[in-house]
């Protein structure tokens, strides 16, 4: 501990308590959020011109000037992308410098779509695709997007746009109108630490009106809630994306965090529209919602009567690259994140213990350590699968190599694990140690795989192994060594059933600006750090995916990251970083992860009891039924808390534990369904409750509730000591829901719900059906055989329908040979059927053991099961009268085969 | 003891009857009754009835036993499957002891059972190893029971030595309680005869005591004309500008006067020293700057250690030199205690150099000089007599506390006091010096980290002697006060077989010692409820 105690307190020395807020920059102290900000709301001094219009099939091109700077030639195109979006892009046409585009967000570049041009003259040109049209005026200059013919948004509508164009640094003396002679301009300090900003100033803003819209939701990731806030009054700092290590961050605020996703969407009851903002360099976002804005003016016009518009300005700051957007129409909040994700991609279908409970912290001391631990989750018959390790497993933070003493056999600690069916997690970093000696440093100097400095040396920063320099994954020579890291033969000790952990890749520097990498650093590509900064966690993660797939080339990687960019869902789960053991936290877990999955990141959690300090015993208990429904669950702690494993406390706790993670369990085929429906139709895994009632006005500000698919409506318990929550249950008089534990029937509305330590609120939607496997196990893996139920949730006028998918829950069989089986439920007319949606099978042993249905008909005393091989078989029935509930004993029907089960 | 040794072979024979008799009885005739169901119970499954649960909730026809559907809420009709979330699986396990599982742990692909019986589906072969783990089992117990014969015999010697010990200490302590009256009536016997002595002394010394005030007085002007002087001079020194003010610039180009050390004296640290203006006249300069500047600019000029620096042995040999001055004008006796007074008396001749110039003209004459000898020596006597009191109160006050200590029920623990036990990982060295502190040292230094100071016993309740718990060792950085449990368990000598730190400063050792070779009363094995079965 001794040393520990060193180390922390050189890397802490003066963050001790909190967010030390003097360590990040405002948008006040940083150059070009600063200039841009500057800009006043009124005619833009940017114009189109029409003359150098050219039209193909796909897109438009126009020339763009800004009339107060001569030879500052854009180009803007507008192209059409298939399923009604539109993609802007502006560029420099022979700039100085090449200006960057983000690599690897996209999934693949989007499909273009038909283009035609409805309308043309002197001063606009008005396009159509699908079901989008957009009229480009060009005096000055604006673009508005309609759907369906109704305008959902305008660029450069309040004249905020700016495109700042590289040039060459003026002499002495001379003013530049645009930028104002801000002294940051050209060369820029932030307390100890210089940029020498080579190419000087770059910075773009879009500004997007949303006329009508009520809400806006996006830009994960913030500690703060789902819906966005009005930046610019309160002194709120406009949203900041930039990926940062921030030491124990807070809460309800706007400061940048370890990830960026640069999506907005503006929300009202017809339309609900997105802007994706394609850009990776640092980002302020200002937002204005009318609704804050007019306070008073709507105070007067409940006086008059009349009614203000509402609308939401959102205007995009990067500080670098080129200007690319793409404008996602929906109309629904459905139809928009389907957009988004037909832009950015999909987290593929996840092996199914990674849904299942993890079981962290910094660190299990040694190999007895983990055994020790798992051996004590089976002994109180707590389920866990998998065990992780954090960096003090590695030989002196050296990642690929083991503590020689305290993991002196990995082999046999995972072969340990794995004889149960559990898995093992350990984390692997992108800073290295510069130690002599060490294979991958002296590889990486050898072959010039570093960030360099501007000058051209290898950058050194100061992380967990003291000195480090960072892999360069821009460099595909990087990528092709690290990825081949991940071998077997190579990283000795781990097998196929290892997975990764991929943390401070933001990348945290602890003597770096902001606690990262200098801007002027310089990738491969000649790219500086200012361009790709938010992208760097989304590569590191990509080469930690390849090294994955080579090694185990059948098995689906589990990568877990910190730093996090738009599109890393393809590659990696997320989780929320470094949280605290408090309520508020806990609380916030919701919102966050609820932000994350509307920016295409559905697998995410947060430390279950809150990661530094030690949680009180209720807190802990409440975060265990809070955190089962998050797609990510696993526990974690700090070195310095005490131990936290839910077998240490007293049986009463013990018990209320293993209740919320069997209730974990249960749900794993809901879970793992909605993430095959995840993969295959582009819907999140968890939903704000507008995302399913987007015309219910009452749930426009709800971010402490998650819909788990359209099945499960869980709303945790956030609070110490509570006897009673307040819960809004969406769907009016007509909307069906049941508690999950005593099945009792609540309609749609306002409720409290008395609470004791027991209880989980969480809700059965009426109309769904839900399918579980309710046989307690020790771990997912040998759940593999056991037979389902299904909990049959009868809505207003009896009906219910749902889906369940399976396969072998680990390998790419499911794509590359279609092994797996999609089921389709229904009940109506007192008629339960199951059938096949897909043609494919996978040759499952799973059965049909029992169905529960809630809100059954009255009267029922038996029911008939028909299928093919079983012909028709008379089924028990039997009615609970406490929980009004009826079950259907024993179906046995095999999953692979359609069956009918009539109630009589 | 022989009745204890013949008990376990006894039972160990008995467990080897009953297990041969389990296999003959399994493969010759067996009851039949469902799987997973235990032979006791084997009456409670009736084939040709219908069967009710345990809880009399209801009753299935007998074919829904075991037909992998869960039908009582008491799991009772789900013996041998995983079907119910409460049950339990009997595995008969014949070769070794029998155990109960959890239901779910039936058919997971996982061979919990040594038969294997738990795992029937067809998907997972197991292996029968009870003839091994039973083989294993009884050489483990044999190797337990020679064991504990062996540790048995050591631990009576060990309790005899305690017993001894605790004798010894208890003869001691009365005969130091009848040494402590002597002792304590020869001190008051002194101390009438030193107070006699010093009121003689006292009245003569009462004219010389004018003159010690008149010498104070003296010394504490001359001191504040010192420092005056002091202050007009680096008052010059400073006032760069000689315009008669010192200023903050002149005050910033001085890096004494940077006293966060970042670089550089900014305007704040210079105003701290100006009495918070911007700059200061000579008399202000006097009064207010310069005592505090005072030690800045002393410690760049070497002249003045920062208190913090100043050792322990240091400071104490300052109060050693005024302890000196005051002796020597006879006041020390009237305060009480005075532990150093050894070292005075030995020191006193060597006088500390810088204030003795100053001191040493007071002197008595002749008739005073001889008062005060004869109180002193007085003194001395008395102090003599004292030290014996407390040192024979400490020595009492010593064995109390050890007989207080609880060295087990036949104090066989007792010899472990005043021993240390080492233990060596990789990194450290740690020690475990039993009923008094466990400690750490890093094998690179020599520095002493405590793990904690003797706190209790703190084993369960049928063994209380388990665990032995150390508190209240050095404070861990943003964490509490180490601590180590230390887990006993039978050995043929005492030494630390292990140390780990399960929770950061919380420390686990194992220690093995013949002492804690015993039996331990039973209802201690989760096994106890599987004896029925048998």
């Amino acid at each position: 501990m001794a040393r520990w105690s060193l180390l922390l307190g050189i890397c802490f020395i003066n963050i001790v308590l909190a967010v030390d807020k003097n360590n990040f920059k405002t948008c006040e102290q940083s150059s070009f959020c600063r200039r841009l900000r500057k800009y006043q709301a009124g005619d833009s001094v940017y114009q189109a011109d029409l003359s150098s219009l050219q039209i193909t099939e796909n897109a438009i091109e126009v020339g763009i000037q800004n009339t107060q700077v001569a030879n500052a030639n854009l180009k803007l195109t507008l192209t059409a992308i298939v399923g009604n979006v539109f993609r802007v892009s502006v560029d420099e046409i022979d700039g100085l410098f090449p200006r960057y585009k983000p690599q690897f967000a996209l999934n693949g570049e989007p499909q273009v779509a038909k283009l035609e041009v409805l309308q043309r003259d002197q001063d606009s040109v008005t396009v159509k695709s699908e079901n989008n049209k957009a009229t480009l005026t060009a005096k000055p200059l604006k673009l508005e997007f309609y759907r369906d013919d109704v305008l959902v948004t305008i660029l450069n509508g309040k004249g905020l746009f700016a495109f700042e164009h590289y040039r060459t640094k003026p002499d002495e003396g001379a003013t530049d109108p645009q930028i104002q002679d801000d002294p940051g301009a050209w060369e820029e300090n932030f307390k100890t630490h210089h940029d020498t900003k080579p190419r000087g100033p770059s910075a773009i803003a879009g500004d997007f009106t949303f006329p009508n819209a009520q809400r806006v939701y996006g830009l994960p990731e913030h500690g703060d809630h789902l819906a966005l806030r009005t930046t610019q009054q309160n002194n709120l700092d406009p949203y900041r994306l930039y990926n940062l290590d921030v030491f124990e961050y807070e809460l309800d605020s706007t400061m940048a965090i370890y990830g960026a996703v640069p999506i907005v969407y503006a929300h009202s009851a017809e339309h609900t529209v997105g802007v994706f903002w394609h850009n990776a360099a640092e980002t302020w976002v200002d937002i204005k919602n009318s609704k804050d804005i007019n306070v008073v003016s709507s105070l007067v016009n409940l006086v008059s009567g009349s009614k203000t518009e509402a609308s939401v300005d959102v205007r995009f700051m990067s500080e670098s690259g080129i200007m690319d957007f793409f404008v996602l129409t929906g109309p629904k909040p459905k139809d928009v994140i389907k957009q988004y994700a037909s832009l950015t991609g999909v987290h593929g279908l996840p092996q199914l213990f990674s849904l299942a409970y993890h079981q962290c912290r910094w660190n299990y001391n040694d190999q007895d350590d983990v055994t020790t631990v798992v051996a004590n989750f089976d002994n109180n018959n707590l389920p866990v699968d998998v065990m992780w390790l954090d960096i003090e497993y590695t030989d002196a933070k050296k990642y690929f190599t083991w503590d020689p003493i305290k993991f002196s056999n990995p082999e046999i600690m995972v072969n340990n694990l794995t004889s149960t069916g559990r898995k093992l997690v350990v984390i692997i970093d992108p800073h290295i140690k510069r130690e002599g000696g060490y294979f991958l440093h002296e590889d990486a100097l050898k072959y010039d795989f570093y960030v360099k400095n501007h000058d051209g040396s290898v950058y050194e920063g100061w992380c967990w192994p003291g000195s480090s320099s960072y892999l360069d994954f821009y460099d595909p020579k990087t990528v092709d060594y690290y990825k081949k890291l991940y071998a077997l033969e190579n990283f000795k000790g781990t097998t196929h059933d290892v997975w990764i952990w991929n943390d401070m890749n933001e990348p945290s520097v602890f003597n770096g600006p902001e606690v990262t990498m200098p801007k002027d650093c310089v990738h491969h590509g000649g790219w500086e750090h200012r361009d790709v900064h938010n992208e760097y966690g989304l590569v590191h993660t990509i080469g930690t995916y390849q090294g994955l797939r080579l090694r185990s080339p059948n098995k689906r990687p589990f990568i877990l990251t910190r730093g996090h960019f738009a599109g890393s869902q393809r590659f990696a789960a997320v989780w929320t970083g470094d949280n605290e053991a408090k309520w508020s936290h806990l609380t916030a877990s919701f919102p966050m992860c609820l932000s994350e999955a509307l920016g295409g990141i559905s697998f995410c959690g947060a430390d279950v009891g809150g990661f530094f300090n030690n949680p009180d015993i209720e807190l802990l208990q409440r975060w265990y039924q809070a955190g089962i429904w998050l797609p990510f669950f696993r526990a974690h702690a700090h070195i310095d808390t005490k131990r936290r494993e839910p077998y240490l406390f007293s049986d009463d706790v013990v018990n209320r534990i293993r209740t919320a993670l069997r209730l974990r369990y249960v749900h794993l085929p809901l879970w793992y369904t909605l993430f095959w429906e995840h993969e295959t139709k582009g819907e999140p895994v968890i939903r704000p409750l507008f995302y399913h009632y987007p015309d219910d006005e009452n749930v426009l500000d709800i971010d402490n509730t998650a819909l788990i698919g359209h099945s499960v409506l869980a709303h945790p318990v956030t609070e110490p000591g509570e006897t009673s929550v307040d819960v809004y249950l969406p769907g009016g008089k007509n909307g069906y829901w049941y508690d999950i534990q005593d099945f009792q029937l609540y309609h749609g509305g306002n409720h409290k719900i008395s609470v004791d330590l027991d209880k989980h609120v969480a809700f059965y939607r009426g109309g769904s059906i839900i399918p579980r496997k309710d046989r307690p196990r020790r771990s997912s893996a040998v759940m593999h055989h056991d037979p389902f139920s299904l909990y049959i949730a009868l809505d207003d006028k009896q009906k219910a329908s749902g889906t369940l998918y399976l396969d072998d829950y680990e390998s790419f069989d499911y794509k590359n040979e279609k092994r797996y089986t999609y089921l389709n439920f229904d009940f109506s007319n007192n008629k339960f059927t199951s059938s096949l949606i897909d043609k494919a099978t996978y040759p499952t042993e799973e059965w049909i053991e029992k169905i529960v249905i809630l809100g059954p008909p009255a009267g029922i005393t038996g029911a008939k099961l028909t299928s093919k091989t079983l012909g028709t078989i008379n089924l028990e029935t039997s009615y609970d009268k406490e929980s009004k509930s009826l079950t259907i004993r024993k179906p046995g029907a095999s999953v692979l085969e359609p069956f009918t089960i009539e109630l009589v | 003891m022989k009745l204890n040794k013949f008990y376990a072979n006894f039972k160990l024979k008995c467990l080897y009857i009953i297990l041969v008799l389990i296999e003959l009885s399994d493969s010759k005739a067996e009851v039949p009754r469902p799987r997973g169901v235990a032979l006791s119970r084997a009456p409670l499954y009736d084939p040709d009835t219908n069967f009710t649960c345990f809880d009399g909730s209801k009753t299935i026809p007998y074919n829904q036993v075991n037909d992998d559907y869960c039908d009582c809420e008491d799991s009772s009709d789900e013996p041998g499957t995983s079907a119910c979330a409460g049950g339990s699986f009997y595995c008969l396990n014949a070769g070794y002891k029998p155990s109960i599982l959890k239901s779910d742990r039936v058919n997971d692909g996982i061979c919990d059972c040594c038969d294997g019986s738990d795992e029937y589906s067809g998907r997972k072969t197991c292996v029968n190893n009870c003839q091994e783990m039973g083989k294993a089992a009884r050489e483990e117990a044999f190797r337990l029971a020679e064991l504990l014969k062996v540790g048995k015999q050591l631990r009576a010697e060990l309790s005899q030595e305690g017993l001894k010990m605790k004798n010894e200490k208890q003869q001691k302590l009365g005969e130091l309680q009848k040494h402590k009256e002597e002792a304590e009536k020869i001190k008051s016997e002194r101390e009438e005869l030193k107070k006699k002595a010093e009121e003689v002394e006292g009245k003569a010394l009462e004219y010389y005591k004018e003159l010690e005030e008149q010498y104070k007085k003296q010394r504490a002007e001359k001191e504040a004309e010192k420092l005056q002087q002091e202050a007009v001079e680096n008052f010059k020194k400073l006032d760069s500008n000689q315009d008669g003010l010192v200023e903050i610039a002149e005050l910033q180009s001085r890096q004494s006067f940077d006293r966060d050390r970042n670089g550089e004296v900014s305007e704040e640290e210079a105003k701290l020293f100006l009495n918070n203006q911007e700059s200061v006249d000579l008399e202000t300069f006097i009064e207010k700057s310069w005592p505090l500047m005072k030690p800045f600019v002393k410690i760049d000029s070497g002249m003045f250690k920062p208190p913090e620096t100043t050792s322990e042995a240091e400071s104490e040999d300052l109060q050693d030199q005024e302890e000196e001055l005051k002796v020597e004008f006879g006041e020390s006796e009237h305060e009480e205690g005075g532990e150093e007074d050894e070292d005075e008396d030995n020191e006193k001749e060597e006088q500390p150099e810088e204030h003795e110039e100053e001191e040493h003209y007071i002197t008595y004459d002749e008739e005073t000089q001889k008062l005060v000898d004869l109180a002193s020596e007085a003194r001395n006597h008395y102090s003599e007599a004292e030290k014996d009191v407390r040192s024979i109160n400490d020595q009492i006050r010593d064995l109390e506390q050890s007989l207080k200590k609880d060295f087990g029920p036949d104090e066989e623990f007792a010899s472990l006091e005043g021993q240390c036990f080492d233990y060596t990982d990789h990194e450290y060295v740690y020690k475990l010096c039993p009923f008094e502190k466990s400690l750490q040292i890093p094998k690179s230094s020599s520095s002493e980290t405590n793990l904690g100071r003797w706190s209790k016993w703190d084993g369960p309740n049928n063994n209380p002697y388990e665990i032995m718990l150390y508190e209240h060792g050095q404070n861990c950085w943003n964490g509490p006060n180490r601590s180590t449990r230390v887990k006993l368990s039978c050995g043929a000598e005492s030494k630390v077989t292990s140390v780990s730190e399960p929770n950061r400063c919380e420390y686990a050792f194992e220690f093995q010692t013949p002492a804690a070779c015993r039996e331990v009363s039973s209802a201690e094995g989760k096994d106890g409820d599987l004896h029925d079965e048998l």
